[in-house]
Protein backbone atom coordinates (compact mmCIF):
# COMPACT_ATOMS: atom_id res chain seq x y z
CA UNK A 1 0.00 0.00 0.00
CA UNK A 2 1.76 3.57 -0.95
CA UNK A 3 2.71 5.79 1.38
CA UNK A 4 -0.26 8.32 1.43
CA UNK A 5 1.54 11.44 3.17
CA UNK A 6 4.38 11.03 0.50
CA UNK A 7 5.75 14.43 -0.48
CA UNK A 8 5.07 14.75 -4.01
CA UNK A 9 8.26 15.51 -6.78
CA UNK A 10 8.50 19.32 -7.20
CA UNK A 11 6.40 22.62 -6.56
CA UNK A 12 2.99 21.76 -6.72
CA UNK A 13 0.52 24.18 -9.29
CA UNK A 14 -0.23 26.65 -6.55
CA UNK A 15 2.58 27.89 -5.61
CA UNK A 16 3.73 29.01 -9.19
CA UNK A 17 0.32 30.46 -9.96
CA UNK A 18 1.07 32.39 -6.37
CA UNK A 19 4.50 33.14 -6.92
CA UNK A 20 3.25 34.17 -10.89
CA UNK A 21 0.01 36.51 -9.64
CA UNK A 22 2.76 38.52 -6.88
CA UNK A 23 5.38 38.55 -9.65
CA UNK A 24 3.07 40.69 -11.64
CA UNK A 25 1.21 42.51 -8.87
CA UNK A 26 4.58 43.88 -7.79
CA UNK A 27 5.60 44.71 -11.56
CA UNK A 28 2.28 46.65 -11.70
CA UNK A 29 3.30 48.17 -7.98
CA UNK A 30 6.93 49.31 -9.09
CA UNK A 31 5.30 50.85 -12.55
CA UNK A 32 7.26 48.58 -14.66
CA UNK A 33 4.41 47.39 -16.60
CA UNK A 34 1.86 49.06 -18.53
CA UNK A 35 -1.47 49.92 -17.35
CA UNK A 36 -3.72 46.56 -18.10
CA UNK A 37 -6.91 47.81 -20.04
CA UNK A 38 -9.48 45.10 -20.51
CA UNK B 1 -10.64 13.50 -21.91
CA UNK B 2 -12.36 13.35 -18.22
CA UNK B 3 -9.65 11.75 -15.86
CA UNK B 4 -7.28 12.82 -13.57
CA UNK B 5 -4.42 13.24 -16.04
CA UNK B 6 -6.39 16.18 -17.39
CA UNK B 7 -6.00 17.98 -13.84
CA UNK B 8 -2.55 18.36 -13.79
CA UNK B 9 -0.23 20.89 -15.80
CA UNK B 10 2.78 20.06 -17.55
CA UNK B 11 4.48 23.02 -14.84
CA UNK B 12 3.97 19.61 -12.09
CA UNK B 13 4.80 17.03 -13.76
CA UNK B 14 8.10 15.09 -13.25
CA UNK B 15 8.56 13.63 -16.67
CA UNK B 16 12.42 13.76 -17.96
CA UNK B 17 11.54 16.20 -20.58
CA UNK B 18 13.96 19.73 -20.39
CA UNK B 19 11.95 22.34 -18.76
CA UNK B 20 12.67 24.10 -22.27
CA UNK B 21 10.93 21.23 -24.28
CA UNK B 22 8.14 21.53 -21.74
CA UNK B 23 7.64 25.58 -22.03
CA UNK B 24 7.78 24.78 -25.46
CA UNK B 25 5.02 22.28 -25.62
CA UNK B 26 3.14 24.65 -24.16
CA UNK B 27 2.86 27.42 -26.83
CA UNK B 28 0.08 25.92 -29.08
CA UNK B 29 -2.50 25.01 -26.32
CA UNK B 30 -1.65 28.38 -24.77
CA UNK B 31 -2.44 30.52 -27.88
CA UNK B 32 -5.48 28.06 -28.34
CA UNK B 33 -6.91 29.26 -25.07
CA UNK B 34 -6.42 32.98 -25.81
CA UNK B 35 -7.83 32.50 -29.56
CA UNK B 36 -10.86 31.05 -27.61
CA UNK B 37 -11.08 33.43 -24.97
CA UNK B 38 -10.38 36.73 -27.18
CA UNK B 39 -13.59 35.34 -29.71
CA UNK B 40 -15.72 35.31 -26.65
CA UNK B 41 -14.54 38.88 -26.10
CA UNK B 42 -15.19 39.85 -29.75
CA UNK B 43 -18.68 38.09 -29.80
CA UNK B 44 -19.66 40.03 -26.61
CA UNK B 45 -18.37 43.59 -27.61
CA UNK B 46 -19.45 43.19 -31.38
CA UNK B 47 -22.98 41.81 -30.41
CA UNK B 48 -23.07 44.89 -28.01
CA UNK B 49 -21.71 47.64 -30.38
CA UNK B 50 -24.53 46.06 -33.18
CA UNK B 51 -27.16 46.10 -30.50
CA UNK B 52 -26.70 49.45 -29.57
CA UNK B 53 -26.04 51.38 -32.80
CA UNK B 54 -29.37 49.75 -34.30
CA UNK B 55 -31.68 50.22 -30.81
CA UNK B 56 -31.93 47.01 -30.57
CA UNK B 57 -33.07 46.14 -26.67
CA UNK B 58 -31.00 42.78 -26.90
CA UNK B 59 -29.38 41.22 -23.13
CA UNK B 60 -25.75 41.13 -22.60
CA UNK B 61 -23.83 37.68 -22.65
CA UNK B 62 -21.06 37.61 -21.16
CA UNK B 63 -17.76 37.08 -22.87
CA UNK B 64 -18.04 33.91 -20.63
CA UNK B 65 -20.54 31.88 -21.98
CA UNK B 66 -19.18 32.67 -25.50
CA UNK B 67 -15.44 31.05 -24.71
CA UNK B 68 -16.99 27.94 -22.70
CA UNK B 69 -19.45 27.34 -26.07
CA UNK B 70 -16.38 28.28 -28.11
CA UNK B 71 -14.53 25.98 -26.54
CA UNK B 72 -17.12 22.86 -25.85
CA UNK B 73 -17.98 22.85 -30.14
CA UNK B 74 -14.31 22.41 -30.61
CA UNK B 75 -13.89 19.64 -28.31
CA UNK B 76 -17.09 17.80 -29.03
CA UNK B 77 -16.66 18.12 -33.32
CA UNK B 78 -13.09 18.07 -34.05
CA UNK B 79 -11.47 17.57 -30.76
CA UNK B 80 -8.39 18.99 -29.34
CA UNK B 81 -5.79 17.92 -31.13
CA UNK B 82 -2.85 16.16 -28.85
CA UNK B 83 -0.32 19.26 -29.86
CA UNK B 84 -2.59 21.82 -27.75
CA UNK B 85 -3.25 19.48 -24.95
CA UNK B 86 -0.54 20.23 -22.74
CA UNK B 87 -0.84 23.89 -23.25
CA UNK B 88 -5.21 23.77 -22.53
CA UNK B 89 -4.40 21.96 -19.41
CA UNK B 90 -3.28 24.75 -18.03
CA UNK B 91 -6.31 26.42 -17.82
CA UNK B 92 -6.34 25.69 -13.70
CA UNK B 93 -2.61 27.47 -13.02
CA UNK B 94 -4.36 30.65 -14.81
CA UNK B 95 -7.60 30.13 -12.74
CA UNK B 96 -5.76 29.68 -9.40
CA UNK B 97 -3.17 33.14 -10.73
CA UNK B 98 -6.68 34.57 -11.59
CA UNK B 99 -7.87 34.30 -7.78
CA UNK B 100 -5.06 35.41 -6.33
CA UNK B 101 -5.04 39.00 -8.47
CA UNK B 102 -8.82 39.14 -7.90
CA UNK B 103 -7.78 39.77 -4.18
CA UNK B 104 -7.15 43.01 -5.28
CA UNK B 105 -10.88 43.52 -5.42
CA UNK B 106 -11.28 42.77 -1.86
CA UNK B 107 -10.76 44.79 1.22
CA UNK B 108 -9.68 42.63 4.07
CA UNK B 109 -12.85 43.32 5.95
CA UNK B 110 -15.38 41.96 3.18
CA UNK B 111 -12.92 38.83 3.14
CA UNK B 112 -13.33 38.28 6.79
CA UNK B 113 -16.83 39.31 6.75
CA UNK B 114 -17.93 37.21 3.63
CA UNK B 115 -15.43 34.55 4.03
CA UNK B 116 -16.79 34.25 7.57
CA UNK B 117 -20.36 33.71 6.70
CA UNK B 118 -19.31 31.58 3.83
CA UNK B 119 -17.27 28.91 6.15
CA UNK B 120 -20.69 28.95 8.14
CA UNK B 121 -23.02 28.23 5.64
CA UNK B 122 -20.04 25.70 4.44
CA UNK B 123 -19.94 23.70 7.71
CA UNK B 124 -23.76 23.70 7.95
CA UNK B 125 -24.27 22.33 3.95
CA UNK B 126 -20.87 19.95 4.44
CA UNK B 127 -22.46 17.93 7.23
CA UNK B 128 -25.79 17.69 5.58
CA UNK B 129 -24.70 16.59 1.84
CA UNK B 130 -21.90 14.31 2.79
CA UNK B 131 -24.46 12.41 5.22
CA UNK B 132 -26.87 12.29 1.89
CA UNK B 133 -23.85 11.72 -1.11
CA UNK B 134 -23.66 8.42 1.53
CA UNK B 135 -27.13 7.50 1.78
CA UNK B 136 -27.20 7.77 -1.73
CA UNK B 137 -24.35 5.78 -2.49
CA UNK B 138 -25.38 2.80 -0.73
CA UNK B 139 -28.67 3.27 -2.20
CA UNK B 140 -27.19 2.81 -5.35
CA UNK B 141 -24.46 0.46 -4.41
CA UNK B 142 -21.89 2.09 -5.17
CA UNK B 143 -18.02 1.14 -3.95
CA UNK B 144 -17.91 3.03 -0.43
CA UNK B 145 -14.70 4.24 -1.64
CA UNK B 146 -16.43 5.93 -4.80
CA UNK B 147 -18.93 7.37 -2.51
CA UNK B 148 -16.44 9.02 -0.59
CA UNK B 149 -14.73 10.63 -3.62
CA UNK B 150 -18.23 11.66 -4.89
CA UNK B 151 -18.92 12.87 -1.70
CA UNK B 152 -15.63 15.09 -1.37
CA UNK B 153 -15.77 16.14 -5.26
CA UNK B 154 -19.49 17.58 -4.63
CA UNK B 155 -19.30 18.88 -0.90
CA UNK B 156 -15.86 20.28 -0.98
CA UNK B 157 -14.58 21.69 -4.24
CA UNK B 158 -14.84 19.53 -7.14
CA UNK B 159 -11.93 18.05 -9.09
CA UNK B 160 -8.99 18.98 -6.90
CA UNK B 161 -10.73 17.50 -3.57
CA UNK B 162 -11.10 14.32 -5.49
CA UNK B 163 -7.20 14.68 -6.54
CA UNK B 164 -6.25 15.23 -2.86
CA UNK B 165 -8.22 12.33 -1.58
CA UNK B 166 -7.67 9.69 -4.08
CA UNK B 167 -4.11 9.00 -2.59
CA UNK B 168 -4.93 9.60 1.11
CA UNK B 169 -8.00 6.80 1.08
CA UNK B 170 -6.06 4.69 -1.31
CA UNK B 171 -9.00 4.74 -3.38
CA UNK B 172 -8.56 3.19 -7.33
CA UNK B 173 -7.65 4.86 -10.33
CA UNK B 174 -11.02 3.61 -11.93
CA UNK B 175 -12.76 4.92 -9.15
CA UNK B 176 -11.60 8.35 -9.00
CA UNK B 177 -12.01 8.54 -12.89
CA UNK B 178 -16.00 7.87 -12.51
CA UNK B 179 -15.77 10.91 -9.47
CA UNK B 180 -14.08 13.24 -11.90
CA UNK B 181 -16.20 12.55 -14.18
CA UNK B 182 -19.91 12.99 -12.84
CA UNK B 183 -18.27 16.38 -10.63
CA UNK B 184 -17.19 17.43 -14.31
CA UNK B 185 -20.39 16.85 -16.31
CA UNK B 186 -22.14 18.34 -12.94
CA UNK B 187 -20.16 21.42 -13.34
CA UNK B 188 -20.96 21.85 -17.41
CA UNK B 189 -24.64 21.44 -16.22
CA UNK B 190 -24.53 23.74 -13.56
CA UNK B 191 -22.90 26.51 -15.80
CA UNK B 192 -26.23 26.68 -17.72
CA UNK B 193 -28.57 26.00 -15.38
CA UNK B 194 -27.08 28.32 -12.10
CA UNK B 195 -27.84 31.64 -13.71
CA UNK B 196 -31.43 30.87 -15.45
CA UNK B 197 -32.60 30.07 -11.82
CA UNK B 198 -30.47 32.72 -10.17
CA UNK B 199 -32.41 35.61 -12.63
CA UNK B 200 -35.98 33.44 -11.95
CA UNK B 201 -35.27 34.00 -8.24
CA UNK B 202 -34.42 37.54 -8.66
CA UNK B 203 -31.40 36.59 -6.35
CA UNK B 204 -29.49 39.64 -5.53
CA UNK B 205 -25.56 39.53 -7.14
CA UNK B 206 -24.31 38.90 -3.69
CA UNK B 207 -26.72 36.19 -2.83
CA UNK B 208 -26.37 34.13 -6.18
CA UNK B 209 -22.29 34.67 -5.94
CA UNK B 210 -22.78 33.08 -2.55
CA UNK B 211 -25.09 30.29 -3.63
CA UNK B 212 -22.88 29.65 -7.10
CA UNK B 213 -19.38 29.70 -4.53
CA UNK B 214 -21.24 27.14 -2.09
CA UNK B 215 -22.82 25.04 -4.42
CA UNK B 216 -21.27 24.55 -7.93
CA UNK B 217 -18.17 22.11 -7.51
CA UNK B 218 -15.14 22.91 -9.49
CA UNK B 219 -13.48 26.03 -9.02
CA UNK B 220 -13.16 27.02 -12.66
CA UNK B 221 -17.24 26.35 -13.24
CA UNK B 222 -17.86 28.23 -9.65
CA UNK B 223 -15.89 31.38 -11.20
CA UNK B 224 -17.94 30.86 -14.67
CA UNK B 225 -21.25 30.60 -13.58
CA UNK B 226 -20.58 33.39 -11.32
CA UNK B 227 -19.48 35.58 -14.19
CA UNK B 228 -22.17 34.25 -16.34
CA UNK B 229 -24.78 36.12 -14.04
CA UNK B 230 -22.73 39.65 -13.21
CA UNK B 231 -19.32 40.94 -12.67
CA UNK B 232 -20.32 41.72 -8.89
CA UNK B 233 -21.62 37.73 -8.58
CA UNK B 234 -18.36 36.40 -9.89
CA UNK B 235 -16.34 37.85 -7.55
CA UNK B 236 -18.39 36.87 -4.61
CA UNK B 237 -18.80 33.64 -5.93
CA UNK B 238 -14.73 33.14 -6.25
CA UNK B 239 -14.70 34.07 -2.40
CA UNK B 240 -16.91 31.94 -1.34
CA UNK B 241 -15.55 29.38 -3.52
CA UNK B 242 -12.16 29.97 -1.99
CA UNK B 243 -13.66 29.91 1.47
CA UNK B 244 -15.32 25.87 0.77
CA UNK B 245 -11.78 24.84 -0.66
CA UNK B 246 -9.74 26.33 2.03
CA UNK B 247 -11.44 23.22 4.31
CA UNK B 248 -10.46 20.50 1.80
CA UNK B 249 -7.36 19.73 4.11
CA UNK B 250 -9.73 18.86 7.26
CA UNK B 251 -12.26 16.71 4.81
CA UNK B 252 -9.43 14.57 3.52
CA UNK B 253 -7.81 14.42 6.71
CA UNK B 254 -11.06 13.43 8.05
CA UNK B 255 -12.05 10.73 4.96
CA UNK B 256 -8.34 9.64 5.39
CA UNK B 257 -8.31 8.66 9.31
CA UNK B 258 -11.61 6.77 8.55
CA UNK B 259 -10.53 4.66 6.14
CA UNK B 260 -7.07 4.02 7.83
CA UNK B 261 -9.53 2.87 11.03
CA UNK B 262 -11.13 -0.21 8.53
CA UNK B 263 -7.47 -1.17 7.72
CA UNK B 264 -8.04 0.47 4.12
CA UNK B 265 -5.63 3.35 3.95
CA UNK B 266 -2.48 3.99 5.55
CA UNK B 267 -2.31 5.77 8.72
CA UNK B 268 -1.28 9.77 8.22
CA UNK B 269 1.24 9.74 10.43
CA UNK B 270 2.23 13.69 10.48
CA UNK B 271 -1.45 15.32 10.79
CA UNK B 272 -0.05 19.02 10.49
CA UNK B 273 1.88 18.22 7.67
CA UNK B 274 -1.04 16.70 5.78
CA UNK B 275 -3.39 19.53 6.35
CA UNK B 276 -0.40 22.21 5.17
CA UNK B 277 0.55 19.75 2.13
CA UNK B 278 -3.39 19.59 0.96
CA UNK B 279 -4.26 23.43 1.79
CA UNK B 280 -4.50 25.31 -1.68
CA UNK B 281 -1.62 27.71 -1.35
CA UNK B 282 -3.66 30.21 -3.68
CA UNK B 283 -5.87 31.46 -0.52
CA UNK B 284 -2.78 32.39 1.30
CA UNK B 285 -1.82 34.46 -2.15
CA UNK B 286 -5.32 35.93 -2.41
CA UNK B 287 -5.41 37.03 1.41
CA UNK B 288 -1.93 38.67 0.62
CA UNK B 289 -3.44 40.76 -2.14
CA UNK B 290 -6.06 41.12 -0.19
CA UNK B 291 -4.08 42.83 2.72
CA UNK B 292 -1.66 44.62 0.60
CA UNK B 293 -4.92 46.92 -1.10
CA UNK B 294 -6.45 47.05 2.31
CA UNK B 295 -3.08 48.96 3.23
CA UNK B 296 -3.18 50.94 0.41
CA UNK B 297 0.11 49.59 -1.02
CA UNK B 298 -0.92 49.57 -4.61
CA UNK B 299 -2.47 53.35 -6.27
CA UNK B 300 -6.35 53.31 -7.71
CA UNK B 301 -4.93 52.83 -11.47
CA UNK B 302 -2.66 49.96 -10.35
CA UNK B 303 -5.71 48.32 -8.44
CA UNK B 304 -7.59 48.86 -11.86
CA UNK B 305 -4.57 47.29 -13.79
CA UNK B 306 -4.33 44.06 -11.28
CA UNK B 307 -8.50 43.24 -11.94
CA UNK B 308 -7.57 43.55 -14.92
CA UNK B 309 -4.84 40.95 -15.10
CA UNK B 310 -7.45 38.69 -13.08
CA UNK B 311 -9.87 39.13 -15.99
CA UNK B 312 -7.36 38.83 -18.56
CA UNK B 313 -6.52 35.25 -16.86
CA UNK B 314 -10.27 34.30 -16.37
CA UNK B 315 -10.13 34.21 -19.91
CA UNK B 316 -7.89 31.73 -20.56
CA UNK B 317 -9.64 29.25 -17.74
CA UNK B 318 -13.04 30.15 -19.09
CA UNK B 319 -11.60 28.87 -22.61
CA UNK B 320 -10.10 25.79 -21.09
CA UNK B 321 -13.45 24.86 -19.11
CA UNK B 322 -15.12 24.46 -22.87
CA UNK B 323 -11.87 23.00 -24.54
CA UNK B 324 -11.51 20.09 -21.78
CA UNK B 325 -15.21 18.96 -21.83
CA UNK B 326 -16.10 15.81 -24.13
CA UNK B 327 -19.35 14.89 -23.55
CA UNK B 328 -18.10 11.55 -25.13
CA UNK B 329 -15.57 10.84 -23.20
CA UNK B 330 -18.34 11.63 -20.10
CA UNK B 331 -21.04 9.80 -21.25
CA UNK B 332 -18.24 6.39 -20.91
CA UNK B 333 -18.31 7.00 -17.69
CA UNK B 334 -21.52 4.36 -16.56
CA UNK B 335 -24.89 6.30 -15.12
CA UNK B 336 -24.78 5.07 -11.78
CA UNK B 337 -22.07 7.37 -10.54
CA UNK B 338 -23.52 10.09 -12.55
CA UNK B 339 -26.90 9.36 -11.05
CA UNK B 340 -25.20 9.45 -7.10
CA UNK B 341 -23.71 12.68 -8.01
CA UNK B 342 -27.17 14.69 -10.06
CA UNK B 343 -29.18 13.78 -7.11
CA UNK B 344 -26.69 14.83 -4.48
CA UNK B 345 -25.91 17.98 -6.50
CA UNK B 346 -29.80 18.75 -6.72
CA UNK B 347 -29.80 18.20 -3.02
CA UNK B 348 -26.93 20.57 -2.24
CA UNK B 349 -28.28 23.39 -4.34
CA UNK B 350 -30.87 23.68 -2.80
CA UNK B 351 -29.26 23.38 0.89
CA UNK B 352 -27.00 26.06 -0.14
CA UNK B 353 -30.05 27.68 -1.67
CA UNK B 354 -32.12 27.94 1.36
CA UNK B 355 -28.93 28.69 3.86
CA UNK B 356 -28.41 32.03 1.38
CA UNK B 357 -31.81 32.80 1.41
CA UNK B 358 -31.48 32.71 5.43
CA UNK B 359 -27.90 34.53 5.67
CA UNK B 360 -29.57 37.10 3.43
CA UNK B 361 -32.07 38.04 5.92
CA UNK B 362 -30.75 37.60 8.90
CA UNK B 363 -26.59 38.04 8.53
CA UNK B 364 -27.41 41.35 6.07
CA UNK B 365 -24.66 39.74 3.02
Amino acid sequence: MPEPTAPRRGLSLDVYAVALALLLALLVRLNLIPSIKW
Amino acid sequence: MATAANTTTPLSQSEPASLGRRIVALIPGLLLLAAVGYAGKFIEQSIAAYTKSHHITFPNIEYVLWAIVIGLLISNTVGVPRVFQPGVATYEFWLKAGIVLLGSRFLLGDVLHLGGISLLLVAVALTLSLTFMHILGRTFKLKPKLTSLLAVGSSICGVSAIIAAKPAIDADDEDASYAIAAILALGAISLFTFPLIGHSLHLSDKAYGLWAGLAVDNTAEATAAGALYSDAAGKVAVLAKTSRNALIGFIVLGYAIYWASRGQAQAVTNKAEFLWRKFPKFVLGFLLISLLATLSFFSKPQLASIANLSRWAFLLTFAGVGLRTSFRELGKQGWRPFAVGAIGEVFIALVTLGLVYGADRFLHL
